[in-house]
């Protein structure tokens, strides 16, 4: 006989899970009592959204699926924000909650909520479990979901005398999917029609995103996109899928991309889509974006079709599949010249201007800084201004080594998405890149950093204020800084010391000067190469603005840039 | 007015998740009508969407896990009585009982008749 709390641990045992995150609480109790022995290492976080958000660190750069428990009430909601996220971004995720017992469900029993009802919106999957011998297919079909085809978040919510129930249980079972009439990949012909269309383009595009990343096709991807020879670009989850030094290469994309990559973006008159939901962020204004283009796009998930404008060519299915079979026939085809397109886009005319205005300083020392990192390195980016310096400063090709939360925007993200970037990854360095207003938002979890001793290096880029939003204040709403300043912020350095992490400071002047100071290369240095969890603040010029950026509900073309 | 006929596995919040796609983009459903149908289930929802909606929606419903089969939308006039809605609607069927729109919203009648 088994406990179904021992049953649900077995499942995940099956499922590969070594490591969970989560907060105890009342209805989940005997899943905690179950721990010991299991085989399932669970990370204590200080809040339940650090659980959610470590777990979703974990699944981003481990490719498994991340697991986060909580108990029922505050402990399940407190999980949604991390949902959320997991949902926009594709993350496979398994959130288990404790729910009251089953015959107290509906009454409004102390710490009870509605989590499936709750999360139906934003999860993949879900399931509220009725009975202990449905544990195991539920587990299984859950698991499921959330690792096929378009990754992303499960609920599997327990009811807490389910857990304490036992039966005899003959192990973990799988789970076989049934078919769909429609769930047919695109037809062989697709790269007839793709290649005819290649051939009457002028000035064709390459657009990546994260589902490129998520195919596991990163070499079959460069290898075609050597093949095609245009300009390209990435999202902000696409960055590292192309190597930044290939000439085509021309960066990031939309509302804070390059000039380069949103003005090919712009004029293009073919647009190849690898792997991008297309959101707003990307397209700015969705009746401008691309005008003159047509679209392909190769997509897995048939309900990111058509968002912003219909697309000539659907490509559905894995792009593990269907990259190689465009690739294939690209052989055997014969391609225009757009070498004059190509000079064009990809020319000095068009080139990054050098860093400049108040946010020049800023943008140097995080140059500095990720110039020192270890190849392989991973950087974890809350969100916000420090998050689009970042993103454009970001120039490896470590197609796992950019992580933030791109589509939900979710502030908080960094601090504890790095403590489960380092657990999947214990030799890797780990540099979460905060804000003074994120950092605030989960400054908790530098305990859980501190008890497991990991050598996280955190950086808070400190302008006193919420950053972007003051910045829109600024050049949307009349410099009117309503609710946005946050000049009586904590000395984060003091903080770090409280949770004996070793904190430090440098302030923006020293980066005024070019190159930097020796001293402070070497102080840079020791930050990153210490084995001990570091923090270091930044004292960023509180009216330092991210540029080029497209405002809301312009064309991409229509780039706002740094004043001389 | 449009007509969507989806095909689903009877599952835990299977039609919820049908009904909370239209309900996100604050579309109004007056008519629901959910039924065993062979071995799976059907919904048949009459809503007024554009044309924009009827492909972000009929996606949607696909992306949902347990959704079989979406036949996309047809507007109402186009199908007149051959729809099971609209032959529910002409028979006067009481579902949902205070549906204005049904009952008695002059624009949709006539396309109706």
């Amino acid at each position: 006989m088994r406990k179904g709390s021992q049953i649900v641990l077995e499942c995940l045992r099956a499922e590969g899970v070594d490591l969970v995150f989560g907060y105890p609480g009342g209805a989940i109790m005997p899943l905690y009592d179950a721990l010991e022995g299991s085989g399932v290492r669970h990370i204590l976080t200080r809040h339940e959204q650090g659980a959610v958000f470590a777990a979703e660190g974990y699944a981003r750069v481990a490719g498994k699926v991340g697991v986060a428990m909580a108990t029922s009430g505050p402990g399940a909601t407190n999980l949604v924000t991390g949902i959320a996220d997991a949902k926009m971004d594709s993350v496979p995720l398994v959130c288990i909650t404790g729910q009251v017992r089953s015959a107290l469900i509906g009454s409004d029993a102390f710490q009870e909520t509605d989590v499936f009802g709750l999360t139906l919106s934003m999860t993949k999957w879900s399931r509220l479990v009725k009975s202990i011998q449905e544990i195991p297919a539920v587990i299984a079909e859950g698991f499921h979901w959330a690792r096929s085809g378009r990754p992303g978040p499960v609920v599997i919510d327990i009811p807490t005398d389910l857990l304490k129930a036992s039966m005899e249980f003959g192990g973990a079972v799988k789970f076989t999917p049934h078919q769909r009439p429609a769930d047919t990949p695109a037809a062989p012909e697709f790269t007839d029609t793709l290649v005819a269309m290649l051939q009457q383009a002028s000035k064709p595009v390459a657009l990546v995103g994260a589902g490129a990343k998520l195919s596991g096709a990163i070499p079959e991807l460069r290898q075609l996109l050597d093949r095609l020879n245009v300009p390209t670009f990435a999202t902000v989850h696409g960055l590292g899928a192309v190597d930044p030094t290939v000439p085509y290469y021309l960066g990031m994309v939309g509302m804070h991309g390059t000039r380069a990559a949103n003005t090919a973006l712009h004029e293009t008159d073919l647009l190849m889509v690898f792997g991008a939901r297309l959101d707003d962020r990307v397209t700015g204004d969705p009746s401008r974006f691309a005008p003159d283009a047509k679209i392909v796009h190769f997509e897995i998930d048939p309900a990111q079709l058509d968002r912003v404008r219909p697309c000539q060519l659907a490509v559905m299915g894995d792009l593990a599949e269907t990259i190689p079979a465009f690739h294939e026939e690209l052989r055997r085809a014969s391609l225009p010249d757009c070498s004059r397109w190509r000079a064009v886009a990809c020319g000095p005319g068009r080139a990054e201007l050098d860093p400049r205005g108040l946010a020049q300083p800023t943008i140097r020392f995080l140059d500095e800084l990720f110039s020192r990192l270890p190849e392989d390195s991973v950087i974890v980016a809350d969100v916000g201004q420090h998050q689009m310096w970042a993103a454009q400063r970001y120039h490896s090709d470590s197609a796992r080594g950019f992580i933030t939360s791109g589509g939900l925007g979710a502030m908080g993200f960094a601090l504890p998405a790095a403590v489960g970037v380092q657990l999947a990854q214990p030799e890797t360095t780990v540099l979460c890149v905060s804000g003074d207003g994120g950092i605030q938002m989960n400054i908790q979890e530098l305990a859980t950093i501190r008890r497991l001793g990991l050598p996280i290096k955190t950086v808070i880029i400190d302008n006193q204020y919420l950053g972007m939003v003051r910045q829109w204040q600024q050049l949307f709403y009349q410099r009117n800084y309503a609710e946005t300043d946050l000049s009586d912020n904590p000395d984060f350095v003091e903080i770090a010391k409280a949770y004996r992490i070793t904190g430090q400071r440098i302030h923006e002047e020293v980066m005024r000067e070019f190159p930097v100071a020796a001293e402070t290369g070497d102080q840079l240095d020791r930050f990153l190469r210490s084995r001990e969890p570091e923090l270091l603040v930044f004292d960023c010029h509180p009216e330092a603005n991210v540029y080029p950026m497209v405002p809301a509900g312009a064309a991409l073309s229509e780039m706002l840039f740094e004043e001389e | 007015m449009h007509v969507f006929h989806i095909r689903y596995r009877n599952t835990q919040g299977t039609l919820m998740r049908i009904l909370t796609a239209a309900c996100r983009r604050g579309i109004d459903t007056p008519y629901v009508q959910a039924e065993p149908s062979a071995h799976e289930h059907q919904v048949t929802l009459l809503m007024e969407v554009n044309q924009k909606q009827v492909g972000q929606l009929s996606r949607d419903w696909y992306a949902i896990v347990d959704v079989l089969e979406v036949d996309p939308a047809i507007a109402v006039h186009e199908v007149a009585e051959r729809t099971r809605v609209a032959r529910a609607i002409s028979s006067g069927a009481p579902h949902p009982p205070g549906s204005a729109v049904l009952a008695g919203d002059g624009a949709t009648q006539p396309a109706l008749a």
